[in-house]
């Protein structure tokens, strides 16, 4: 398409121009200083920084764990999503009400709460410490803190799609001769799979992100649970400015090549199933 | 027999949806489920695919009893409203589906589409994706999709309802033709009168959970057995009619029923002219057609190759009696349809006064034909007639509730009232000394005499009982006729008498078998049967007791101390009792 198409929408000028301003101030500015910053560095220093073992261990943690975690919260927001969309039940909007409250949590609040439960003595740390079992201050309890402040973000991307599964297509499905499982795996799951990727994507982003809720949990371990924006943060407190941002680029880089890749494999899931669409 | 279902049952919340519905389909018969919505017919048809369980009764698909079976091992194809392609796959892909699922080779796979593709006129459109194509295309898929695994039964939800009218017709017509290709036994499951008309073998016509008339297209619309049937397929003048010795007394013309009238006593009965029968001309010499009434042209409206009038009949003139139109319309109205021709052979225009005639007349067996309230001053009769149970049950049968005030009602001595004949069911509450009333009517040649307590609702189940065998065929003809109306269940109670149980119980139990199979066999009407021992009445009033929201129907032969035996049944003001009266003989 191009820029001189008549649009049957006027001002296309004046809303491309605030469009692109806006992203500009507020997305890109920040994110060319933070690369201006770091590229103030020296190239060796730079590498030094990033390749450091203390922060090769807080990559693998951040996106090992965001990884686990968006994983399964597909799984269970897939199910959550299904129950509240399939079935009639006393107490489902109230249920659908409390999906979000993660979103709304400031998240240093759902670390310390995390952290209540399951502390060695907590509510629930206290039946699982006699079997060898430790979440807090272990990644355990850092996947458990993603888990938490993502799952919303997995629930409603898919529920949007369940809705659209319709009745009849498990009917017609079971009526030709499929059980609940053929037709689950043949019909319902590639019917969802757009969906199924978009919310890990957002699952997965919002977990590589986060820092509030991990570090009452984590107990911040070098090397072992200390996740890379816990460590930009420590460059910063001693005034390592250029060793954060390094970090951060990294952390962009990486981030930014992983959704990219999520989009791609969607946009080629979407030519395949549904280029015919008018 | 391709399809039998036997008394099926399915209820949602306690309300019956599907009622007692039994149903035969032959072989390679194309049969349509006709009825408004919420009539049942979906959850009938997703009953026989599986897709429904019932909750009473059972399924068997060519000799196989598959009440119990899943849906994927009954061997149907189901064609939906909304086509329910699978929307990622293919076309190939779609109509393969039930084959991949049985691990058949791809070849054959293969043959099998191709196969279908023709049959449903979609030849080269193998790899596209269901978005692609219109929405009949669509459906063309579904169907070659459902019958791809060579099921023996083939089911259509409402399958051109999403379609606009011209493709709609053309998929009428394929899917008519496959159907005929293969002989497949193929339920069709609509809304809509033309598209039953156009495709049916037969026609069900569903109603409140019921199957209430069967039969081939063309009988159905000629000769109707109940209201609902004449009103919804296509249009229906409805009169209230009287059937004398001589024949059916219309307005100024009485014409002759055909056959032998089952009932040669005087009474009124429900006639049906279609609007195609009704003549219109200038004087009642020139009609062609027995002479009805005069009448004054109220509309006129031109569609295409029929006119349709609407005629305003004026009662009392040239000696006409009163034709009162069944809905109890002030004035009754006809609706008339002419052809090109009759428009030709006579002009008219709105305000014209022109004679009315019709050509044929169809009399409903229905023996519930109006209602009207009885008590002894206006003003209880008014209140009456305001009854919800019979307002509710006179919007229903589209009938009129007449009132009718007789001061002498139930008095002893026969006064010189009770000049009119009784017409229709009389009505009467239910409160001290309605036994003796309802005597009182019966005896003055009421037929029909329904006892109502002032709170009754509308019941969710009828039990029915006849003192004298002679009643038997009019009781079951009068609860045929109420539960036409109501969705409740029927239940046939047989009593005997309380002492050698042992005795009478084969007797008992022969007696109940040909009730239920006389009450299928002359009115489609499926009822439960139970057999009790005592006296009549009280084990009746034990039996009402027993739930809440139950209705009696009583045959009564002789009158011999009627209100002594019913007196408790009748006086208690708790339930409705609908009295069948035929006097011996």
């Amino acid at each position: 398409m191009s820029f001189r198409r008549p649009s049957v929408l006027p001002g296309f000028g004046l809303t491309f121009g605030f469009t692109t301003f806006f992203l500009s101030a507020i997305v890109l500015l920040p994110l060319a200083a933070l690369v201006l910053a770091a590229g103030s560095m020296h190239w060796s220093e730079f590498v030094a920084v990033v390749s450091s073992p203390r922060a090769l261990g807080s990559y693998r943690l951040s996106f090992g764990a965001s990884a686990l975690a968006a994983t399964i919260n597909v799984v269970f927001g897939f199910v959550l999503a299904w129950t509240l969309v399939r079935y009639e039940f006393p107490g489902r909007k109230l249920i659908d009400a409390l999906i979000d409250l993660p979103f709304a949590l400031p998240t240093a609040v759902s670390g310390i709460a995390l952290t209540t439960v399951f502390a060695q003595h907590g509510w629930i740390g206290r039946y699982l410490d006699p079997l060898g079992i430790k979440v807090a201050y272990t990644w355990l309890g850092v996947t458990l803190a993603l888990t938490l402040i993502s799952m919303p973000f997995a629930v409603r991307a898919l529920q949007p799609a369940l809705l659209e599964v319709q009745r009849d297509l498990e009917d017609a499905a079971e009526t030709l001769g499929a059980t609940r499982f053929y037709a689950f795996r043949r019909i319902i799951l590639p019917t969802v799979l757009p969906s199924l990727l978009t919310g890990f994507t957002l699952a997965f982003a919002r977990a590589v992100g986060e820092y509030g809720s991990v570090i009452f949990i984590a107990g911040n371990l070098p090397m072992k649970t200390e996740i890379t924006p816990l460590l930009i943060v420590i460059h910063l407190e001693q005034f390592d400015y250029r060793g954060a941002a390094a970090l951060g680029v990294v952390m962009l880089a990486m981030s930014f090549v992983v959704l990219l890749a999520i989009n791609l494999l969607q946009a080629w899931g979407r030519r395949r199933h549904v280029q015919a669409a008018h | 027999m391709s399809i039998i279902l036997d008394q099926v049952t399915r209820h949602y919340g306690g309300v019956p949806v599907v009622n007692d519905v039994s149903l035969d389909i032959g072989d390679g018969e194309f049969f349509v489920l006709l009825g408004p919505s919420g009539s049942g017919k979906s959850t009938l048809l997703r009953a026989v695919a599986g897709l429904t369980a019932v909750d009473h009764g059972r399924i068997a698909l060519h000799g196989r009893d598959v009440t119990h079976v899943a849906a994927r091992k009954r061997g149907v194809g189901l064609v939906f409203q909304n086509y329910a392609l699978f929307r990622h796959m293919t076309v190939a892909d779609n109509i393969e589906f039930a084959l991949r699922v049985r691990g058949v080779r791809a070849r054959d796979r293969r043959a099998r589409r191709q196969e279908l593709l023709r049959l449903v006129a979609l030849v080269g459109l193998d790899d596209r994706l269901p978005a692609q194509l219109s929405g009949g295309q669509q459906q063309r898929v579904a169907v070659a999709r459902a019958l791809a695994h060579k099921p023996e039964v083939l089911l259509l939800d409402e399958p051109f309802g999403a379609l606009d009218a011209k493709i709609r017709e053309e998929l009428r017509r394929t899917i008519r033709e496959v159907q005929r290709e293969l002989g497949i036994t193929t339920v069709l499951v609509t809304h809509d009168q033309d598209e039953a008309f156009a495709m049916a073998d037969r026609i069900g016509i569903m109603n409140l959970g019921r199957l209430l008339e069967i039969g081939a297209p063309h009988d159905l619309y000629s000769r109707p057995a109940t209201r609902f049937v004449a009103t919804f397929l296509g249009a229906a003048n409805v009169f209230l009619a009287r059937s004398t010795a001589q024949g059916i007394q219309l307005g100024a013309a009485t014409v002759l029923s055909a056959g032998p009238p089952a009932d040669t006593s005087e009474h009124e009965v429900v006639a049906v002219v279609r609007p195609e029968e009704v003549a219109v001309a200038a004087s009642g010499a020139e009609l062609g057609a027995l002479f009805v009434a005069e009448g004054v042209v109220d509309e006129l409206m031109f569609s295409g190759a029929l006119e349709r009038l609407r005629v305003r009949l004026e009662n009392g003139t040239a000696g006409a009696p009163l034709l009162a139109a069944a809905d109890g319309a002030a004035a009754p109205c006809l609706e008339v349809t002419r052809t090109q021709p009759e428009q030709r052979s006579f002009e008219v225009h709105a305000g014209q006064s022109v004679a009315v005639g019709v050509r044929r007349v169809h009399v409903l067996p229905t023996p519930l034909s109006s209602f009207a309230a009885c008590a002894a001053s206006a003003a209880d009769a008014e209140a009456l007639a305001r009854q919800p149970l019979l307002t509710e049950l006179a919007a229903r049968m589209k009938t009129r509730i007449a009132v009718r005030c007789e001061p002498q009602l139930g008095m002893a001595q026969a006064g010189p009232g009770a000049d009119a004949a009784f017409v229709g069911a009389t009505v009467i509450a239910s409160e001290p000394g309605a036994a003796q009333r309802a005597a009182w009517l019966l005896g003055r040649g009421a037929r029909e005499v329904l006892v109502l307590p002032a709170q009754a609702a509308v019941p969710q189940r009828v039990l029915i009982h006849w003192l004298d065998e002679a009643t038997r065929r009019a009781t079951l003809a009068v609860s045929a006729s109420v539960l036409r109306h109501v969705p409740a269940e029927a239940v046939y109670v047989g009593i005997l008498p309380g002492e050698s149980r042992a005795a009478h119980r084969p007797y008992g139990l022969r007696s109940l078998l040909d009730a239920r199979s006389e009450a299928q066999a002359l009115h489609g009407l499926e009822m439960r049967t139970e057999l009790r021992f005592g006296e009549v009445a009280p084990e009746l009033a034990r039996h009402l007791a027993e739930a809440p929201g139950q209705m009696l129907i009583v045959g009564v032969g002789s009158l011999e101390r009627f209100a002594e035996r019913f007196g408790g049944l009748l006086d208690s003001g708790r339930w409705p009792v609908l009295i069948v009266h035929r006097a011996a003989g």
